[in-house]
């Protein structure tokens, strides 16, 4: 009962915020231009949406396959390398020019380079967590991930300080951001987010198993690296979309689950969908604050996601030192 | 103390009633055609076999584990498995689960060739208590329990019907009905153990492998969990422990195993099995009459009191 009403309560949350966004914003929407503005803002208020629950999900995943309430796609390097992944593509769809074929748009082949850089990363950091002992090794490595994935972007912009307009892409994209995105990035993105919950959600009884780790697990007939595999395909697909989205927009996946995870208990079950609905709340409360803030230009979505998200974080980290004591 | 049966909806029904100690048996009845490899000793078991391991090798790297290890355990008992440190007893406990490969040998379940059959098939058969679970998520019981039915009914299980009557009859099995709402992080560590039990039985299995328990708890969890031992076995369960404190084994196996480097030194009744020369030949140890302190849980109380 009390989980219908937190889930219901989540769902209100969202859309008063989601209405609210539409108000908010430059633009005049009782002017020449209201509908234009309206229908941007409607997208990039979905946008914020879909990759805040995407980042709530797959915090929820991180944190279950890694038994760590400290796990969380941008903490151990799975939103750096997917942002790689897709500056990446951008780089090379810029190189490539004229030569790419028209049926190939970059607004696809972004969210596949996101892909393909998440998987790596999570699977090298599943790799060694195989490997190493103790959950200390797993942080430091996805933290030295994360590095790596942020230095190779950076260096990538740099080097594409001729090419203006894709110097901005490249750093819009890692400074996160919904500005700018339109039906053709959602058509993409939703469907992934979707699939990628749903998919989650289905492996959510072995996920609670997973909990007792992996020997006890195996024991209670689950089969582990089976749904370690797949748990690490949803992941990379809900990162990749949410980067592809809203470019990395940090501390999301931390946050939501751990703030869910006091409201609806552990259980995947429920903590994915009250994470996906957090997350959603989160990102398109964060992204309402960018545009109303009075600064010169829109603050980066990434920038105040870190600015709210870096003190909870202390909070959430004295809180599970007790819980992990 | 409760007389309530383990669940067993989806388990085998013991058709072999509940024994006595081995040692009341009848020399007639001796069972020993599992047991090529190792010397019986002490009075015959009356009972059939329920867990029979036959020649089991397992090599880790250049060195074995288990070397050619025959062992069988009685339906209806609770079997000892006792041994130095690196014996291979936890290893004999996760081969029986199916969690290490095994290079030689056959485990039959009740006929069932163990080795052949898949994760959640052997999961819906053998239940498995750690000597510490890594569970530490603030999960409550209710739902720790639940989770022993994942072999059974996998992904789509919740807390309806007739899965909340086996979580309700496995805690009621083990006496943690009044824990049902708490959460597992939060128990002690002997009412996290009866927890355990209970998300063992919950699936209806009616084997339980037990690695060291009671290593974690105080003398009172200690003995309240054996004292349930012994009340699952004569309610029908099959119990295979490995134990490090030899006077547990004597409290509560009707029979023991006595592992060393590898091998099976002597299976027998515990009295047989804990003999000075065997204690020393695997331990280093001997008893010491004098020395020998031995403790019971005082009556009528028969739980150790559990701190808020």
């Amino acid at each position: 009962m009390r989980t219908t009403l937190i889930f219901i309560g989540a769902a209100l949350l969202l859309g008063v915020i989601a209405v609210l966004g539409l108000s908010i914003g430059r633009g005049d929407l009782s002017g020449q231009n209201g509908a234009v503005f309206l229908e941007l803002r409607t997208w990039r208020i979905a946008a914020a949406a879909l990759a805040g629950a995407a980042l709530g999900m797959g915090g929820v995943l991180m944190q279950g396959l890694f038994r760590n309430p400290l796990a969380s796609p941008d903490l151990l390097g799975t939103t750096a390398f997917a942002l790689l992944g897709g500056q990446i593509v951008l780089v090379l769809v810029v190189l490539a020019g004229a030569a790419l074929p028209v049926w190939l748009p970059a607004e696809l082949l972004l969210p596949i380079g996101c892909l393909i850089g998440a998987a790596a990363a999570l699977a090298a950091l599943l790799w060694l967590a195989e490997r190493a002992s103790g959950l200390t090794t797993v942080l430091v490595v996805g933290f030295l991930l994360a590095a790596l994935g942020s230095s190779a972007g950076t260096l990538l912009t740099s080097l594409s300080r001729d090419q203006w307009e894709l110097m901005r892409a490249l750093q819009g994209l890692s400074l996160g951001g919904v500005d700018g995105t339109g039906p053709a990035q959602l058509a993409l993105g939703a469907p992934l987010v979707f699939i990628a919950g749903l998919c989650a959600w289905g492996w959510g009884r072995p996920l609670d198993v997973l909990l007792s780790g992996e020997h006890e697990a195996a024991a209670l007939g689950v089969d582990v690296p089976q749904v370690r595999r797949w748990a690490l395909i949803w992941t990379a697909t809900l990162t990749a979309a949410a980067v592809a989205l809203g470019g990395a927009a940090v501390f999301v996946g931390l946050i939501v689950p751990h703030v869910m995870r006091g409201l609806v208990g552990v259980t995947h079950r429920r903590l994915l969908p009250a994470s996906a609905l957090g997350g959603a709340v989160f990102l398109v409360a964060c992204d309402n604050l960018a545009r109303a803030l009075p600064t010169t230009g829109e603050l980066p979505l990434g920038v105040v996601t870190g600015l709210i998200g870096a003190p909870l974080f202390i909070v959430v980290l004295l809180r599970s030192h007790r819980e992990l004591a | 103390m409760s007389d309530e049966t383990p669940p067993n909806a989806d388990g085998v029904p013991p058709d072999v009633p509940p024994s006595e100690p081995a040692a009341e048996s009848p020399a007639s009845a001796r069972t020993t055609e599992h047991l090529p490899a190792a010397t019986e000793v002490g009075a015959p078991r009356d009972t059939a076999p329920a867990l029979v391991i036959t020649g089991l090798t397992i090599w880790r790297g250049s060195r074995v584990v288990l070397d050619d290890v025959s062992v069988s355990v009685a339906m209806g008992q609770v079997t000892a498995l006792i041994g130095p440190n690196g014996a291979g007893k936890s290893t004999l406990i996760n081969a029986a689960l199916g969690l290490v490969p095994c290079d030689h040998g056959r485990i039959h379940l009740l006929g069932q060739d163990l080795l052949r059959l898949d994760r959640r098939a052997r999961a819906r058969l053998i239940g498995y208590v750690p000597q510490r679970s890594r569970l530490s998520a603030p999960l409550p019981v209710r739902e720790v329990v639940a989770l022993g039915r994942y072999a059974l009914s996998g992904g789509l299980s919740g807390i309806f019907g007739a899965n909340r009557r086996a979580v309700d009859a496995a805690l009621a099995a083990v006496d943690a009905t009044a824990l049902a709402e708490r959460r597992f992080n939060e128990l002690s560590a002997g009412e996290a153990q009866r927890v355990l039990v209970a998300r063992a039985l919950a699936g209806g299995a009616q084997t339980l492998l037990l690695d060291e328990p009671t290593a974690a708890l105080d003398i009172g969890h200690a003995l309240s969990l054996l004292a349930l031992l012994r009340r699952l076995a004569a309610n029908g369960c099959t119990v295979l422990v490995a134990l490090h404190q030899l006077d547990e084994v004597r409290r509560v196996a009707d029979h023991a195993v006595l592992l060393n480097q590898g091998r099976v030194a002597i299976t027998g009744t515990p009295d047989a099995v804990m003999t000075s020369a065997h204690l020393t030949a695997a331990f280093g140890v001997e008893p010491d009459p004098a020395g020998a302190l031995a403790f019971r849980l005082s009556e009528p109380r028969t739980q150790p009191v559990e701190s808020p």
